[in-house]
């Protein structure tokens, strides 16, 4: 299969913690791959590595056998790496606003970047808050707005840090369908998410992370009765692990 | 609607302001309406690299840069100020790229206080490189009245010339803010690495902030020089009149807003010169002790400046037109 990213050995060590150590993988065109692991296991540091907010250490990151690895994160956004932030980040102006900012990568005036953005939000159907700051919108909202400035740089590949933890079961249930409806417009996803059930429900293949190391890969039901990923989710030595 | 009498009342306030001249013969009233514009333009220029979140305490460099460029090219070569306008315009953006390095480098504080040892540092050339700059003696201007040489026999001219600048930079304030320049800038000023992760190149937006707002400055300082006949370091490269006071405008009116430096600047220019002139007699430097507290307001009190508490009136009349990406 056609694979969009391969990352090789990557790793980075935060002092002496190795935060991410020697994680190998691919994730393949048209995909909805999944992440999990418990907290500070290091997906977002891999997320900050693709998207070039943080340097690597050692190995190295292709998209489309093009390497990114020294490139800055807003070379990484031009060639297709988009991402979304755990911890929401709006800028401080309108919806509307925020999504326009990225816009301006391919619409040069801000009349066309209105529009686009626009077209964004109702994609995202926040077209109604368009005119709205972020404080004043709830977490889904707010997470949301993540989404739909990623979407605007037109990424090939996007990276989403959990857009569903601290959503209540009914904003889930609206939120989910979103991911697979970006998927399905040619947007390959490669996505962290804590909520088992919602992962299973749409990942293909899902990696497993623990204490910065790549412990398992395969599709949802594999995984699950991996009895690696089980021992890091429960907490206990297994040998071999 | 609403956005036509506005527009009808803007019209009306431009033409009262053409027609200040025919009727105000003092020399005091028409030197303060040129000062306002002078600082409106001063202002609004410091203020598009705060767009961005940057905080100059040393756009005196700029105006110190341009300033003798034009007065040096003038007095020893006999250069028109018009060719001495595009000259200065040009060695600012200089000083400009000299001040980028820091400015992408440094964040917050630190930019603001290499940005004052840039201006200073400026300065002191200005006083020991005396073949070019005659010291501390300074330059003056020879009175030529002519309008190549930028010299009047009335007022008149210096404030249809003040205003217009003050027009323009407004102008170009706003057309960049509501450009891809100006949503570059206000997204890195909220959040860094949120835009460069969204594909911006942050580094370089605050680069050509810093380019429009020296080479501004750069040019306003030409028509301020030749306005005055006289510069020296001290009042060129003056940390209080061409560093501070615009920055002081700037927070007093609002930030990275682009009517605030207007308001700051019809506000605090003449309190300036009164505070300079009476206060500064009493006691040298107790300007800034009240320059201080005004600061300590207005940031604890009203920390988006004046402006913002006059914006939600002003968008309440806007409404019902939904351009809320432009203001
Ligand atoms: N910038 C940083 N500096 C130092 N340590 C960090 C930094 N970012 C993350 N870490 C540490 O790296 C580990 C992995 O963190 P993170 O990638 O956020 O985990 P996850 O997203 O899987 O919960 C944690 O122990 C965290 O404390
Ligand atoms: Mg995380």
């Amino acid at each position: 299969m056609d694979d969009l990213l391969v990352v090789k050995d990557l790793t980075k060590n935060f002092g002496g913690l190795a935060a991410v150590s020697e994680v190998s993988f691919e994730v393949r065109r048209g995909e909805i791959l999944g992440l999990i692991g418990p907290n500070g296991a290091g997906k977002t540091t891999l997320f900050n590595l693709i998207s070039g907010l943080l340097a690597s250490d050692r190995g190295s990151i292709k998209l489309e056998g093009e390497d990114l690895t020294k490139k800055p994160p807003y070379k990484r956004s031009a060639m297709g790496v988009g991402r979304t932030f755990q911890v929401v980040r709006p800028f401080d102006m309108t919806v509307l606003e925020n999504v326009m900012v990225p816009t301006f990568a391919h619409y040069k005036t801000s009349k066309e970047a209105k529009e686009k953005a626009f077209e964004i939000l109702k994609m995202v159907r926040m077209d109604k808050l368009a005119d709205k700051m972020p404080a004043n919108l709830t977490l889904a909202q707010r997470k949301r707005i993540e989404v739909a400035r990623a979407l605007a740089t037109k990424p090939k590949l996007l990276l989403l840090d959990e857009v569903l933890a601290g959503l209540n079961p009914t904003e889930v249930a609206e939120n989910l369908p979103l991911i697979r409806q970006v998927r399905d417009s040619g947007v390959t996803i490669l996505f962290i998410e804590h909520l088992m059930d919602a992962m299973m429900a749409i990942s293909e293949r899902v990696l497993v992370m623990d204490q910065g190391v790549l412990i398992a890969c395969g599709t949802p039901d594999e995984v699950t009765s991996d009895r690696c990923v089980i021992t890091a989710y429960l907490g206990e030595e297994a040998p071999g692990c | 609607m609403r956005n036509n009498k506005l527009k009808t009342a803007a019209a009306i306030f431009l033409l009262g302001l053409l027609a200040v001249p025919l009727y105000f013969t003092s020399t005091f009233v028409l030197h303060m309406f040129t000062l306002v514009f002078f600082y409106i333009a001063l202002t609004a220029a410091w203020n598009i690299p705060a767009f961005g979140g940057k905080f100059s305490l040393g756009h005196a460099a700029f105006f110190g840069l341009g300033g003798y460029t034009a007065a040096i090219l003038y007095v020893k070569l006999g250069i028109s100020p018009f060719i001495g306008v595009v000259a200065g315009t040009f060695v600012a953006m200089l000083g400009g790229v000299i001040l980028s390095f820091p400015l992408v480098r440094l964040k917050g504080p630190f930019f603001t206080l290499a940005s004052i040892a840039f201006a200073e540092v400026l300065r002191m050339v200005a006083v020991d490189w005396r073949s070019l700059t005659n010291g501390s003696v300074g330059i003056n201007i020879p009175f030529k009245p002519s309008w190549l040489n930028l010299t009047f026999t009335s007022g008149a001219p210096f404030y249809y010339m003040a205003l217009g600048l003050a027009l323009l930079v407004i102008g170009l304030a706003w057309w960049i803010r509501s450009s891809s320049l100006g949503y570059h800038l206000r997204a890195a000023a909220a959040d860094e690495d949120a835009a460069r992760a969204l594909g911006i190149n942050t580094a370089k937006a605050h680069f050509m902030g810093l380019m429009w707002s020296s080479g501004l400055t750069g040019m306003i300082a030409v028509f301020y020089v030749f306005y005055n006949y006289v510069l020296e370091p001290g009042t060129a490269f003056s940390m209080d009149l061409f560093s501070l006071q615009p920055a002081m405008n700037g927070i007093i009116g609002g930030m990275g807003t682009v009517w605030g430096p207007v308001i700051g600047a019809i506000i605090m220019t003449p309190l300036g010169e009164f505070l300079r002139f009476y206060l500064g007699t009493i006691q040298q430097g107790l300007n800034f002790v009240v320059y201080g507290l005004m600061l300590i307001a207005v940031v604890n009190f009203v920390p988006g400046g004046i402006v913002s508490l006059i914006e939600p009136w002003f968008k309440k009349k806007k409404s019902g037109d939904s351009s809320a990406a432009d203001n």
